[in-house]
């Protein structure tokens, strides 16, 4: 298939990339260098051209006639002539001009790259997804672009159009990257202000870029003719509309706008529809200019047509759903007074916060204003007592969509372009499969929060053997896989164990008292608990006994204030849980049928 | 949008940690992304799923609580109401929109009035007692109908199994 060859396509790493282009590009200076030696050279060169171009003679004498100044002058010349010649030379040499080409790639990529770490970090595995799909989706739109709608001739405006579209998708790619990790770090609680200031630098940068592109279209695509600026120009706009919709969702959020309120939500309204109508018009554009309607370019652009105004259509039908509820809400349902809000103590039963102001439901119920408008667009009923409000909302909106696949063109590529063998239009993902990175790590870490008698690198290295969570689950749990390693943290009951435990058990006929009572176990009385100890001291643990179990359970009150205790003690509650669960289960053994 | 979810996922959090309910500890699985928990739940006592400790995957949708979550048990089940991919199928989390099994009145389904602790808390009843109505495993509903001592077999394996004990 051609949707995976793509994602498995052996790209290099920049690494090797750089490596490469730098060596390229000294092979071809030592080149240069060393065929402008030659006092001689421009000549060399040119009659070495006309060899295969079979030029008029005159003209070759005329070349001839230009060159003495550089053969009089080899013995002393400096350093910047020799410069400037091997630069003339590498521009006249095919071979040193794609060297060039692609060193100029490989700093944007490795510049690229530095912006990535600078900012973002390591990116997310959704991040990362997104920006190759996106990626793919523009290369392909573009190749149509080019051969399809301008239908180039030359080599040079190819180049040029190439060189274009790589500044303007690697700001569209910062753009979306920025977008994706806006949204993530609005959904986490707790950031440092810095990860903030970092991605606003970079914002306020694609902001100045684009408009800098935007001036450059103007300054060389309007003499090339309105419609190249045209299509110039909406690729920049694109690029701003997006960045200045996260940046205006930042006011937003720094002035504590009320994310349902109407300043948001008309904010919202109009970047998506400015951005749905520009590309509307661009698209429409080109299909207008191709002036090839049974083309395959033209199809494509038909498709994309089509996709975009059912979007639009969706965006203007939800904006009439949402007016028509504002006002129904309104006029039926008054707001709560003062006293009526002053004498409620419950917070807003959906949000769970305190209300200032709220809404009043005939059942007298009352709710954030906001709140209730969301609710009510879902389902016209109390969500407290579930009582219908009477010709409430007008007409149910489809059930939430649900989430858009990866792959942001909606064009079945197999179908259509047949005649593109090499682009895969649909980028997709094989689901369920646990590639290395960051997905595995995570998998593994879950996995040592369950069995934490296995190190991370044993289950790392299972997990990149089956790829599955499951079937390392399952090697764990059916005993396939050993625990290599030395036990990295105090386990109560050690899995190796089980058989003196299970003999403990059925040797301990006492009947199990609940936790509140400790789980005392006599320390001298039976064998199975020095069997316990001994195992203990064994594997060198201080292991936490089970009278601590319980104890600390107590003390373990309170919300830590940082999210790193938090989750420790998230953790350590979940291990005592399973290890009194354990002890409990195996305590309960000799009565069990 | 998020940012509201967020907020009430983390109220939430804090009094399930404060208060938690016997035998049932919920939280994110790593607080980068709150909308992904990870939740035990302890087998109800005097069922066959006494004292397993049973480890289910909560999903929040970002229009938290507007939608409900979804519920995956991340262990072995096998019991009437949970498909054979750990997906729980109770009324609670259908959403107010969608009605699969075309039996409930909408007063049973989500409303944002719901919790996280509400939900384990359906979930533990309803790993005691089985609704017969909704089919989301068949084998096991017919099972737990037909062949109860069997059922029970295969219970205590998977209790043993959350446990880390190898099979009786
Ligand atoms: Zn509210
Ligand atoms: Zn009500």
């Amino acid at each position: 298939m051609p949707v995976t060859l793509v994602d498995r396509l052996p790209l290099p790493n920049l690494k090797v990339y750089t490596a490469g282009s730098v060596s390229l590009l000294s092979i071809a200076i030592y080149y240069a260098l060393s065929a402008t030696s030659d006092p001689n050279w421009r000549v060399n060169v040119t009659q070495g051209r006309q060899e295969g171009m079979a030029e008029p003679g005159d003209l070759e004498a005329q070349l001839v006639m230009t060159s003495p100044p550089v053969v009089a002058g080899n013995g002393t010349r400096n350093i910047s002539d020799q410069f400037v010649d091997v630069m003339t030379f590498m521009m006249q040499e095919p071979l040193c001009v794609w060297t060039l080409i692609n060193l100029a790639y490989c700093s944007l990529a490795v510049f690229g790259f530095g912006v990535q770490r600078l900012v973002f970090g390591q990116l997310r595995v959704a991040e990362a997804q997104r920006v190759k799909d996106k990626f793919w989706n523009y290369v392909f739109y573009k190749f149509i672009f080019v051969f399809g709608v301008i239908n180039v001739q030359y080599m040079d405006e190819v180049l040029l159009w190439c060189s274009w579209f790589t500044l303007v998708g690697f700001l569209h790619l910062l753009g979306q990257l920025c977008k994706d990790r806006y949204e993530y770090l609005s959904s986490s609680p707790n950031t440092e202000g810095w990860v903030h200031v970092r991605l606003a630098c970079l914002l306020g940068g694609i902001l100045t870029a684009a408009t800098a592109l935007l001036g450059a279209a103007a300054a060389w695509g309007l003499p090339a003719g309105r419609d190249t600026f045209a299509f110039m120009a909406a690729e920049c706009i694109l690029v701003l509309v997006a960045v200045l919709h996260v940046v205006a969702r930042y006011v937003l959020q720094l002035y504590e706008c009320d994310v349902a309120g109407p300043v948001a939500y008309y904010t919202h309204l109009v970047f998506d529809s400015v951005s749905l109508v520009v590309e509307l018009i661009h698209v429409l554009h080109m299909v207008v200019y191709s002036n090839m309607l049974v083309s395959m370019a033209s199809l494509v652009l038909l498709m994309q047509l089509r996709h975009l105004l059912h979007e639009l259509q969706a965006r203007v039908r939800r904006h009439r759903l949402y007016t028509s509820l504002a006002t129904h809400m309104s006029r039926n349902y008054p707001m709560a007074s003062k006293e009526e809000v002053d004498k409620n103590q419950d917070n807003c039963a959906i949000c769970w916060e305190p209300m200032k102001e709220a809404r009043k439901l005939p059942c007298s119920h009352l709710f954030h204003n906001s709140c209730l408008c969301q609710w009510v667009q879902q389902d016209a009923s109390c969500p407290t007592c579930r009582r219908g409000l009477a010709g409430a909302a007008p007409a149910r909106p489809a059930p939430h969509a649900a989430p858009l696949p990866n792959h942001l063109f909606h064009f079945d590529g197999s179908r259509y372009v047949s005649w593109l063998p090499s682009f895969s239009v649909e980028v997709t993902r094989v689901r369920g499969e646990l590639a290395p990175g960051p997905a595995l790590d995570n998998t593994a870490q879950q996995l040592q929060h369950m069995f934490p008698q296995y190190s991370i690198a044993t289950l790392t290295a299972d997990l990149s053997r089956t790829a599955s969570a499951d079937l390392t689950l399952d090697n764990i749990l059916e005993g396939r896989l050993v625990a290599a390693e030395p036990i990295p943290e105090p386990e109560p009951l050690p899995v190796q164990q089980q058989p003196t435990l299970l003999d403990v058990a059925t040797s301990t006929i006492e009947p199990w008292t609940p936790p509140s009572s400790a789980y005392l176990l006599p320390t001298t009385s039976t064998a199975g608990t020095d069997t316990i100890e001994r195992s203990n001291r064994g594997t060198g643990h201080s292991t936490v006994a089970p009278e601590n179990l319980v104890e600390d359970d107590v003390s373990l009150g309170g919300f830590a204030p940082s999210a790193a205790s938090r989750a420790a003690a998230l953790a350590r509650r979940k291990e005592r849980l399973v290890a009194g669960a354990r002890l409990r289960y195996l305590r309960r053994l000799p009565r069990a049928p | 949008m998020a940012g509201s979810a967020l907020r009430r996922l983390m109220a939430e959090y804090k009094q399930l940690t404060l208060n938690p309910p016997e035998g049932i500890i919920a939280g994110p699985i790593n607080e980068e992304n709150f909308f992904e928990w990870e939740a035990l739940i302890t087998g109800p006592e005097g069922t066959c799923f006494e004292g397993g400790i049973f480890p289910a995957k909560l999903v929040f949708p970002p229009d938290y609580p507007l939608s409900p979550p979804k519920m995956q048990f991340i262990c072995e089940m096998f019991h009437p109401n949970i498909y054979a991919d750990g997906r729980v199928c109770i009324s609670i989390l259908h959403a107010p929109g969608d009605d699969p099994m075309g039996y409930e009145s909408s007063a049973e389904r989500w409303s944002p009035v719901q919790s996280v602790e509400k939900i384990l808390l359906s979930v533990v009843s309803m790993l005691a007692e089985p609704n017969d109505e909704s089919g989301a495993n068949v084998d096991a509903a017919k099972m737990w109908r037909e062949d109860r001592d069997q059922f029970n077999k295969i219970a205590e394996r998977l209790v043993r199994k959350t446990l880390g004990l190898p099979p009786p």
